[in-house]
């Protein structure tokens, strides 16, 4: 089997790919962290949002939580099975979270929609404009981590790059870990 | 999987307890929400969110077992986000400082309140009384007191700042603003405003009647009745 430039070339001790992704995870930190803060502020300058606020719906939220953690959960379980060499089972946890992904952008897209129908658009007031925003750049890194793993466990299915399976999990569980933070500041903190 | 990677890296935890920890943090941060206490749903919300951050970080991206400078490489980050945050809050959180008021942000505030004449629809018939209770609670930093209602106290906290405490037009706020705050002691001042147009400069900001957008809308914290008591208050500053 030929051994990846990806994990054997390293300065730092961390194979190359996975220093990668941690950059990656590092610049995200800085653009959702810039995002998330910004809504904060803002958020306790405006006690009149919470009148905004109080229309989210916090178990849908709760719901989408509850299917990102578990995405998260199968996502490692697909590690584990990748670092044991085994990659049919690494690929099965895999498009489970990638089943997990779509469950969570339809459930979003659904919720949206009544909520939009509502008359609470983007442009209704400065919590929703907010609310679509930070949503909405979390739900596009949800389509972009769901369409990677897709390639990465059809690889897997097959015995390859095995080590991939561990760096799109690094990125998913980043996105969870958005999530997490997301839920209680647009629905739990009215 | 390189011999390298398999030595560097062989630590799986029981991840289906943690899996099951995480869902029960989920849980008690929804069941903090019934509470109605709005420091335990905080606590409950982000104290919970910290805790399942942690965990995920920890055990699902292995950063517990990963090299100190991955650690350092989001550490880094995170200090960024604490120094922005540090910089940029205070203009942003306040609304007014010393020298400056953000009248788009306090108008924004104002419009956001509903008026007590149009409860939000789809409340219940109480809802009038408490809605307007929670936007008193709401501004009380913006209102000068809940003791009764005085003109006069109201002036001297509220629009002294630009308007200056005898209503000269030379308040602390003043020396930033271009239209200068209009001089309620000249007569001047009082040859072409009626009643009406001063209450609703009052309660609608200078921009509603062709003036400086720099008065910010009181509406929120002023009611009609007492728009009026304070253009009664000004009369008594003319010709002072």
């Amino acid at each position: 089997m030929q051994t990846p430039i990806a994990t054997t070339r390293s300065a730092t001790g961390i194979p190359t790919g996975r220093l990668a992704i941690w950059w990656v995870v590092a610049s995200e930190i800085v653009i959702f962290g810039g995002l998330l803060l910004s809504y904060v502020m803002h958020r306790i300058g405006h006690p009149e949002w919470a009148i905004a606020q109080a229309h989210t719906h916090t178990f849908v939220g709760a719901f989408n939580t509850f299917v990102l953690l578990t995405a998260s959960f199968t996502a490692v379980k697909g590690h584990e099975a990748a670092e044991k060499g085994d990659g049919k089972k690494a690929a099965k946890f895999l498009y489970l979270t990638m089943g997990g992904a779509c469950l969570f952008i339809l459930v979003k897209s659904l919720e949206w929609t009544s909520e939009i129908l509502e008359g609470y658009t983007i442009q209704a007031n400065g919590f929703w404009a907010f609310y679509y925003t930070a949503a909405g750049l979390h739900a596009l890194h949800v389509i972009a981590g769901a369409i990677v793993i897709f390639f990465v466990a059809r690889d897997a299915a097959k015995g390859r790059n095995l080590q991939r399976v561990e760096y799109v999990g690094i990125y998913w569980h980043f996105v969870d870990i958005i999530w997490i933070f997301l839920f209680p500041l647009l629905y739990i903190a009215k | 999987m390189s011999e390298q990677d398999r030595d560097t890296h062989q630590h799986h935890p029981d991840y289906w307890k943690i899996y099951v920890a995480l869902v029960i943090l989920l849980a008690i941060s929804v069941v903090g929400t019934f509470s109605g206490i709005l420091w335990i749903t905080f606590i409950m919300a982000f104290g919970v969110a910290l805790v399942k951050a942690t965990l995920v970080a920890e055990n699902f991206m292995h950063l517990k077992w990963e090299k100190v400078i991955a650690k350092w490489v989001l550490g880094i980050a995170l200090i960024l986000m604490v120094l922005f945050f540090a910089g940029v809050s205070p203009d942003i959180m306040k609304d007014r400082g010393l020298q400056w008021v953000n009248n788009a942000d306090l108008a924004a505030t104002a419009r956001g309140i509903p008026d007590e004449e149009e409860p939000e629809k789809g409340a219940p018939a109480s809802a009038p009384d408490s809605t307007k209770a929670a936007a008193a609670t709401q501004t009380a930093a913006a209102a000068p007191a809940a003791a009764p209602f005085s003109p006069e106290t109201t002036f001297k906290t509220v629009c002294a700042a630009c308007h200056g405490p005898e209503g000269e037009g030379n308040g602390p706020g003043a020396a930033a603003l271009n239209p200068k705050p209009a001089n309620f002691t000249d007569p001047a001042f009082w040859t072409d405003k009626t009643d009406s147009v001063l209450e609703k400069a009052i309660r609608q900001g200078g921009a509603s009647v062709g003036k400086s957008s720099a008065m910010p809308a009181w509406g929120s914290i002023l009611t009609e009745a007492q728009a009026k008591q304070m253009v009664a208050y000004l009369h008594t500053l003319k010709g002072k």
